[in-house]
């Protein structure tokens, strides 16, 4: 081990050991997972994201709520509080991820994992107003407000239909709305399209719980 | 401050050792160059983790601002103390260690030569790029184009220009262990030798299937874990070791302890150290197979560990010349650290403690004593040991050095405890279904409150470094003034 080759193979090859088990075979055979047939409606599963959603991810890991937010559920023998949370209905498996561009696992929980945020909340207004402003419906929330991706606009002749309805402090002054920009509407729609509710052969549905 | 000098060994024929002086002079520039810069990277995450963690007692604190966002100014901390500080001051550290233990000037003959200066030119340069990788990397994350991959967050064209530069710098530190002086190497030796190797196959690989070509995402959370454990351990902690390995001994005059235990644990070392980040995923989208790996390398990790603590911390050594020797005594502080790290990393690696706090501060404390603690304490103590050998003088204000000292790890201690605590606090809550979620986030606001408190200590810790070297290296140029030239 005193000649630069002889330590270079070795440190090669007791460096292959991981490489090979965490990287080369993830992208091999995690990689190579194909969806599988949707029973019900003839369509496929995962489900395919629709065009805002992907538009959304974008959004989603520009903002960086990986530092927040997991999506992953886990349920063992000795981990049961994600599904008793009602934040899924089974856990996560590698073949939930296919259709995402980058998998957005998370390794910390200081808001919910987020997984199955759009069974939990179907509403597109409320997601809307979270994130221009989290403790208008949540009091004392921890999550910033995003509020860049709004405009705050003078009223022309009608009140938009997209502007949000603030009310108190939040409330634009007389005369002005509130408007989700695209990167907005992406987002809650990638949000609202995080639902895995579906079974797979691996990951079977249980039972759906109340969000808590 | 001391000045002890890494002893030449048993030179072979034809290739006696040259002097320290010269050696140190074919590395000087750059070496001070990388250290300089490494450190007002560290001011400035430390300056970012302060704003993070008032974020979370605070919310609307800077708020409304999106470039301030909390999901911004958190990856942006989080790679500049990786790639701005810990990286290019190991990158510093290790042209310095290795041009030493291998008795050999960079760029061959005295180092003085047509070749040496070009290689510095070079070296520089690389350097250059590499601080110009960081600076845009980080501008891109604030303006909005992170990656979104976690540790991995610059944008294609930064991680390039990181990868390039590590290149063009850690090839000529390879060279130089062929070329040495010493032909049975020392354990450090092989250290330096390993991590240079790695740093770009991990960073290359990573990058490659996780940002510049994604494999669908099915594959990319072991690939994830893998790097994140693989950065720390098989990168960064070799360095700070091979410090400890080669600076410990000789600051304290005495002689590693059990010595043929040295090469076992780098072996192991290497062989665990890319399972090490497995823990992350456990109970996670992966295979079975991989979680069980995590949970086994996990505690595994220990063995090497403890070896490695048998060979530095098993030393006989005397208190007297420990308390007198700053580098000493924070290499040794950083050995501490690594054996901290490995009993929480054991214990968060088992299926039951990872079930309740794997998501929580409990994590995030791991991490910080792996990155501040097991890996920048060693890497202060080369800083301290090298510089004056570096200058030719002494040029540390004590006090400054102490003061850094003694902050660094009351505010590090700190920190990593509150962590612990209130990791442990949320993952009991978050594992019963029946404390409402945001009854957990109101159990935890004691916790950042105080977590605040350590950062700012970390933060002055990091500017009475920062003032230090500056007084350092202003008093040369001073000097230089005054001696006409
Ligand atoms: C500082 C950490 C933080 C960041 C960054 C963050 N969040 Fe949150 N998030 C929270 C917290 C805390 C909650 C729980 C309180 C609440 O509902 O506001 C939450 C709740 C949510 C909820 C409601 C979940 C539920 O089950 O009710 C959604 C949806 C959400 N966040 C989406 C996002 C999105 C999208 C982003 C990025 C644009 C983001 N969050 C960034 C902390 C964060």
């Amino acid at each position: 081990m005193h000649r630069l080759p002889t330590l270079l193979s070795g440190i090669f090859l007791v460096f292959l050991t991981s490489w090979l088990g965490l990287v080369a075979y993830p992208a091999l055979q995690l990689g190579r997972l194909t969806p599988v047939a949707d029973a019900d409606n003839g369509g496929s599963l995962p489900p395919t994201y629709g065009g805002q959603a992907i538009a959304g991810q974008r959004i989603y890991a520009t903002e960086g709520c990986i530092s927040c937010h997991s999506q992953q559920v886990r349920q063992t023998s000795i981990t049961s509080s994600d599904v008793d949370r009602g934040w899924g209905a089974r856990p996560s498996v590698a073949r939930d991820y296919l259709r995402d561009s980058t998998a957005f696992l998370g390794s910390r929980r200081l808001g919910q994992d987020l997984t199955n945020v759009g069974v939990r909340r179907p509403d597109a207004k409320w997601h809307l107003i979270h994130l221009y402003h989290p403790s208008a419906v949540c009091e004392g929330s921890l999550m910033p407000c995003f509020s860049d991706l709004y405009l705050i606009r003078k009223i022309q002749g009608q009140r938009s239909n997209e502007a949000l309805a603030l009310t108190g402090d939040d409330a634009p002054q007389e005369g002005y709305e509130v408007v989700p920009t695209a990167d907005a509407k992406n987002l809650v729609a990638y949000l609202l399209s995080l639902r895995h509710d579906y079974p797979l052969p691996e990951a079977p549905v249980k039972k759906i719980g109340a969000a808590k | 401050m001391s000045h002890h000098n890494l002893p030449h060994h048993h030179p072979a024929p034809g290739h006696e050792p040259v002097d320290n002086k010269a050696i140190d002079a074919s590395v000087r520039l750059p070496v001070i160059i990388l250290f300089g810069n490494a450190i007002h990277w560290l001011v400035i995450a430390c300056l970012l983790s302060l704003v993070v963690s008032i974020k979370l007692i605070a919310p609307g604190f800077l708020g409304g601002i999106s470039f301030l966002n909390y999901g911004r100014l958190a990856p942006m901390a989080r790679d500049l103390m990786l790639y701005g500080w810990a990286s290019q001051a190991a990158i510093g550290a290790g042209v310095w260690l290795m041009a030493r233990l291998c008795g050999r000037p960079l760029g061959g003959g005295d180092g003085q030569g047509m070749g040496g200066m070009l290689l510095r030119t070079l070296i520089i340069s690389a350097t250059v790029l590499w601080n110009l990788a960081v600076l845009l990397g980080t501008l891109a994350i604030f303006a909005g184009y992170s990656t979104g991959v976690e540790w991995l967050e610059y944008p294609n064209w930064a991680s390039a220009m990181l990868l390039l530069s590590f290149l063009l710098i850690g090839i000529w530190a390879v060279l130089l262990f062929d070329r040495r002086s010493n032909p049975r190497a020392e354990v450090a030796q092989w250290y330096l030798v390993a991590a240079f190797c790695w740093f770009p196959w991990v960073y290359g690989t990573a990058n490659l299937l996780l940002t510049w070509k994604p494999v669908q995402a099915s594959a990319q959370g072991p690939i994830q874990s893998w790097y994140c454990g693989s950065l720390l351990a098989l990168w960064l902690l070799p360095v700070a070791l091979a410090s400890a390995y080669a600076l410990l001994p000789r600051l304290l005059g005495c002689h590693m302890n059990r010595r043929h235990l040295s090469t076992l644990g780098f072996w192991m070392l290497l062989l665990l150290g890319g399972w090490n980040g497995m823990d992350r995923l456990i109970g996670g989208p992966v295979p079975a197979w991989m979680t069980s790996a995590g949970v086994v390398a996990g505690v595994l990790f220990l063995i090497p560990i403890i070896m490695i603590s048998i060979n530095l911390l098993g030393m006989p050594r005397n208190e007297v010349i420990v308390s007198a020797s700053l580098p000493g005594r924070f290499l040794l502080m950083g050995l501490y650290a690594l054996v901290i790290v490995g009993v929480i990393g054991a214990l968060a690696s088992l299926p039951d403690v990872s079930g309740a706090v794997r998501f929580t501060a409990f994590t995030e404390a791991k991490t910080q004593l792996w990155i501040l603690g097991a890996i920048s304490l060693p890497l202060f103590g080369v800083l301290y040991e090298s510089l004056p050998q570096l200058l030719g003088r002494d040029c540390w204000c004590p006090v400054l050095s102490g003061r850094h000292y003694i902050l660094t790890l009351v505010g590090l201690g700190m920190l990593v405890v509150l962590m612990l605590l209130g990791g442990l606090f949320t993952g009991l809550a978050l594992a019963d279904p029946t404390v409402s979620f945001l009854n957990i986030t109101s159990y935890s606001y004691p916790f950042h409150l105080m977590e605040c408190v350590a950062q700012l200590l970390l933060l002055i810790a990091m500017l009475t470094l920062g003032a230090n070297i500056t007084f350092a290296l202003a008093g040369d140029y001073l000097l230089n003034k005054h001696n006409g030239k």
